[in-house]
C-alpha cells in the first residue's frame, strides 16, 4: 500500500468500479480500496442466501429455499434501458464481454387499482384498456410526432418548439388526458414526479425517445437484466480497470483522508499510508463532506409465485404513478427470478422502492406490496439519500451520490459522467479503449 | 436465435500470484515468453479465443486471465460465472503455491460449479533432482479432492513443453462432457445473451 498512487478510489460499488475503470484506461495509475471482504458496497448482490438473513437479523432460512449460494439478492434494484447510457458505456468499454443479460419480459403501470401492460406493438395498444379508443388516436398522434422529432429541424417541431414551450403544452396541443399524462410522463419518460410538466419539453421527448428505441432493441420490454445480478455490473468494471494496471484492495478499513493545506494527498490505513493526487469514493467513507438530502425505503420481498395479472412472467417492472395513490413520488416494483440465477429454483425475487415523503415509510409501500401477491420473506431498508457539499474541485476528493430510487441507471451514469470530468477536467475518451485487448470479435 | 456456431468454452486460470498463469496465457495467444525481469505483470491481458479440432468437432476454447486481481485482493466471483473448465495453477518449484490450492478450489466449486478442474504444475524446468512438488502429492492431492480433478498437467512456460498438449486435451476433455449438452442448447431459445452495439439497420420503433 506504501506507494504513490494518481488517484485512490474508495468503495467498489458500481459508481466507483466505473470510474476507476475509466482512470485506469486513462492512463492513471490507481488503487482501489474497499472496506468490505467483498466487492459491489451497496450495488453488490448478496451471496448466499443465509448471509441476507444475517444482515437484516432475521432466523436463517428453511429448507424451502433451497441451496444458498443459488441465490444472489440484490440491494438496490434497477434494470438497464437497452439503448441507455450504462449500455453504452459497457459497449465502449468492453465491459460487456464479461456478462450476459436477459430481457426483462413485461413493463406494466398502475392505474385505478390494477395494472395494466404498457404495450410494446399495435396489436397490444389496440387491446390495451389503459385507454380508450379516441384517447388511443390522440396518443398515437403524439407518439409520431415524438419521434419524427428532429432536434435540430424546426420543420419537424409542428409550430412547438420543444427548447421553449413546458410539456404540458404539448399535452394539451395534442388533446392528451390525465390518465395518458400519466401513464407517459411516468411509465415511458420514467419522471418520478410531476416536476417534468411545467418544464421545457425537449428532455422530455428524449427521454420516451430513449424509452421507445430500448424498446426496439430486443421487442419484450425497454430493459435489461444481468444474469447473477446487478453485483455482476462493479465487478466487471473492476475487470477493466484491473487490466488497464488497477491495484485492488479488500478488507482493508481506511481510517482518514490525509489532507496538506485542504487538498487530499493520502489515504490512511492503520499505520499505512498511500499517496495520491485524488480520492473518489462514496459518501460512506466522508461523512463530514456529504449532505443528506432525502431518504429511499427499499423492500426486497423473496416469493414462490410470479406477480398476480402478470401473465406469468418471470421478469417484470411495475411503476405505481404518484398521483394514482395520492403521493409525490413514484412506487416502483421490480421482479427477477430463478431464471436470472438469482434466486434457487422455482423462486423469486420482489421489490419496492419509492422515495420516501412520511414519518412512517412503510405504510407508503403498502400498494406495492400488496400487487405481490403472498410474500415469504420481506426485509425492509430505509436509507439516507447523500449529495456531496461541494464540487472537489479544492480538496480533490470527488464524491458520489448515492443511489436514487429511479429503477434504471441514467441517473447513475451522469453522475460518473459528471465526477469524470471534475476530477480530470476532460469527457471520458471512449477510443481509449484498445479494441485488441484479446478481443474475440468474430 | 438458434444458429450453428462454434460452440465457446471458457476456460478459466486459477493459482497464486506469480506461478505463471499469465505466462500461460501468452503461451496460448502467441506462443511467446517473457522473462522474469521485463515482465510488468498481468497488465493489458483479459482473454483469448482459439479453435480445436477434436474427432472431427470444432471446439473454441476461450482463455481468461486473471487480471492480476489476485496480487493483493481477491478475484472477482464474475470471473468464474460461465466456466466449462479451470485450471489450477502452482509452481513446481514452490510448495507453497500448491497447499494453497485448496483454497482456490473451493472459489472454483462455489462460484463455477460445472466446470470442469485441471491440475497443471508450471515451471518444469526449474523441478530440478529434489523437486519441492512430487508426482506422488499432486496425486494424493487428485484423491483427496474425491476426483474432481479432470487432470493433471505438468508445463514450462520457459521452453513451452507440454502447454499446446495440456490445451489440446483441455479441449479434448470439454468435447466429450459438453457433447449431449452443446445439442441441447440449441433448441433453447431463452438463453441469456451479450449486448452488442446497435444495428443501424433496425426498424423503426413503435409504441403504438
Amino acid at each position: 500500500m506504501d506507494e504513490e498512487y494518481d488517484a485512490i478510489v474508495l468503495g467498489t460499488g458500481l459508481k466507483e468500479c466505473i470510474l476507476s475503470g475509466m482512470l485506469s484506461v486513462s492512463g492513471k495509475k490507481v488503487l482501489h480500496v474497499d472496506r468490505n471482504k467483498y466487492y459491489g458496497g451497496e450495488s453488490a448482490s448478496i451471496t448466499p442466501l443465509e448471509e441476507l438473513f444475517t444482515r437484516y437479523g432475521a432466523p436463517a432460512p428453511d429448507q424451502s429455499y433451497g441451496r444458498g449460494r443459488d441465490w444472489n439478492v440484490d440491494l438496490i434494484p434497477k434494470f438497464l434501458m437497452a439503448n441507455g447510457s450504462l449500455v453504452k458505456l459497457l459497449i465502449h468499454t468492453g465491459v460487456t464481454k464479461y456478462l450476459e443479460f436477459k430481457c426483462v419480459e413485461g413493463s406494466y403501470v398502475y392505474k385505478q387499482g390494477k395494472i395494466s401492460k404498457v404495450p410494446v406493438d399495435q396489436k397490444e395498444a389496440l387491446a390495451s384498456d389503459l385507454m380508450g379508443m379516441f384517447e388511443k388516436r390522440r396518443f398515437r398522434n403524439f407518439l409520431v410526432y415524438v419521434q419524427d422529432l428532429q432536434e435540430d429541424d424546426p420543420k419537424t417541431w409542428k409550430d412547438l418548439d420543444p427548447n421553449v414551450c413546458t410539456m404540458q403544452q404539448v399535452y394539451d396541443k395534442f388533446g392528451l388526458d390525465k390518465n395518458t399524462q400519466d401513464f407517459t410522463g411516468h411509465a415511458l419518460a420514467l419522471y418520478r414526479d410531476d416536476d417534468y410538466l411545467n418544464q421545457n419539453a425537449l428532455q422530455t421527448i428524449r427521454r420516451i425517445k430513449l424509452y421507445s428505441d430500448s424498446l426496439a432493441r430486443y421487442g419484450k420490454s425497454p430493459y435489461l437484466y444481468p444474469m447473477y445480478g446487478l453485483g455482476e455490473l462493479p465487478q466487471g468494471f473492476a475487470r477493466l480497470s484491473a487490466i488497464y494496471g488497477g491495484t485492488y484492495m479488500l478488507d482493508k478499513p481506511i481510517d482518514e483522508i490525509v489532507y496538506e493545506n485542504g487538498k487530499a494527498v493520502g489515504v490512511r490505513s492503520g499505520s499505512e499510508i498511500a499517496k495520491c493526487k485524488q480520492v473518489y469514493c462514496d459518501p460512506s467513507y466522508v461523512p463530514e463532506k456529504v449532505k443528506k438530502t432525502g431518504q429511499v425505503i427499499r423492500c426486497i420481498c423473496l416469493l414462490d409465485h410470479t406477480i398476480p395479472n402478470t401473465r406469468d412472467a418471470l421478469s417484470t417492472q411495475i411503476i405505481i404513478p404518484q398521483k394514482q395513490v395520492n403521493r409525490k413520488s413514484d412506487i416502483y416494483v421490480s421482479l427477477v427470478s430463478y431464471t436470472h440465477q438469482v434466486a434457487a429454483k422455482g423462486w423469486f425475487v420482489g421489490m419496492v422502492s419509492t422515495t420516501v415523503e412520511t414519518e412512517n415509510p412503510e405504510a407508503e409501500i403498502k400498494p406495492g406490496l400488496e400487487l405481490l401477491g403472498p410474500i415469504r420473506q420481506k426485509f425492509v431498508t430505509v436509507s439516507d439519500y447523500y449529495e456531496p457539499i461541494d464540487e472537489g474541485k479544492e480538496s480533490q476528493v470527488f464524491i458520489s451520490k448515492s443511489y436514487d430510487a429511479t429503477t434504471h441507471f441514467e441517473t447513475t451514469c451522469l453522475d460518473v459522467l459528471d465526477i469524470f470530468r471534475r476530477g480530470t477536467g476532460t469527457d471520458f475518451d471512449f477510443s481509449a479503449v484498445k479494441q485488441n485487448l484479446g478481443d474475440e470479435d468474430q | 436465435m438458434a444458429s450453428i456456431k462454434v460452440p465457446k468454452q471458457k476456460v478459466i486460470l486459477c493459482g497464486e500470484f506469480g506461478v505463471g498463469k499469465s505466462s500461460l496465457f501468452r503461451r496460448f495467444t502467441n506462443n511467446t515468453f517473457v522473462t522474469a525481469s521485463d515482465r510488468q505483470s498481468t497488465l493489458g491481458l483479459d482473454h483469448f479465443d482459439k479453435e480445436y479440432s477434436v474427432a472431427g468437432r470444432q471446439l473454441r476454447l476461450q482463455l481468461w486471465d486473471t487480471g492480476g486481481m489476485e496480487r493483493v485482493a481477491s478475484i472477482t466471483s464474475s470471473y468464474y460465472k460461465f466456466a466449462e473448465a479451470a485450471v489450477l495453477v502452482f509452481s513446481l518449484d514452490n510448495a507453497a503455491s500448491f497447499h494453497v490450492l485448496s483454497q482456490h478450489l473451493l472459489d472454483i466449486v462455489t462460484y463455477a460449479e460445472n466446470a470442469k478442474i485441471f491440475l497443471c504444475g508450471n515451471k518444469s524446468d526449474l523441478e530440478g533432482s529434489t523437486p519441492q512438488v512430487t508426482d506422488a502429492d499432486m496425486e494424493s492431492f487428485c484423491e483427496q479432492c474425491h476426483n474432481l480433478i479432470s487432470a493433471t498437467f505438468k508445463t514450462s512456460c520457459r521452453s513451452g513443453e507440454g502447454v499446446h498438449e495440456m490445451f489440446e486435451d483441455i479441449a479434448q476433455h470439454l468435447v466429450e462432457a459438453n457433447r449431449s449438452r452443446l445439442e441441447l442448447q440449441s433448441i433453447h431459445d431463452t438463453e441469456s445473451f451479450k449486448v452488442l452495439p446497435p444495428d443501424e439497420s433496425t426498424d423503426p420503433p413503435c409504441l403504438c
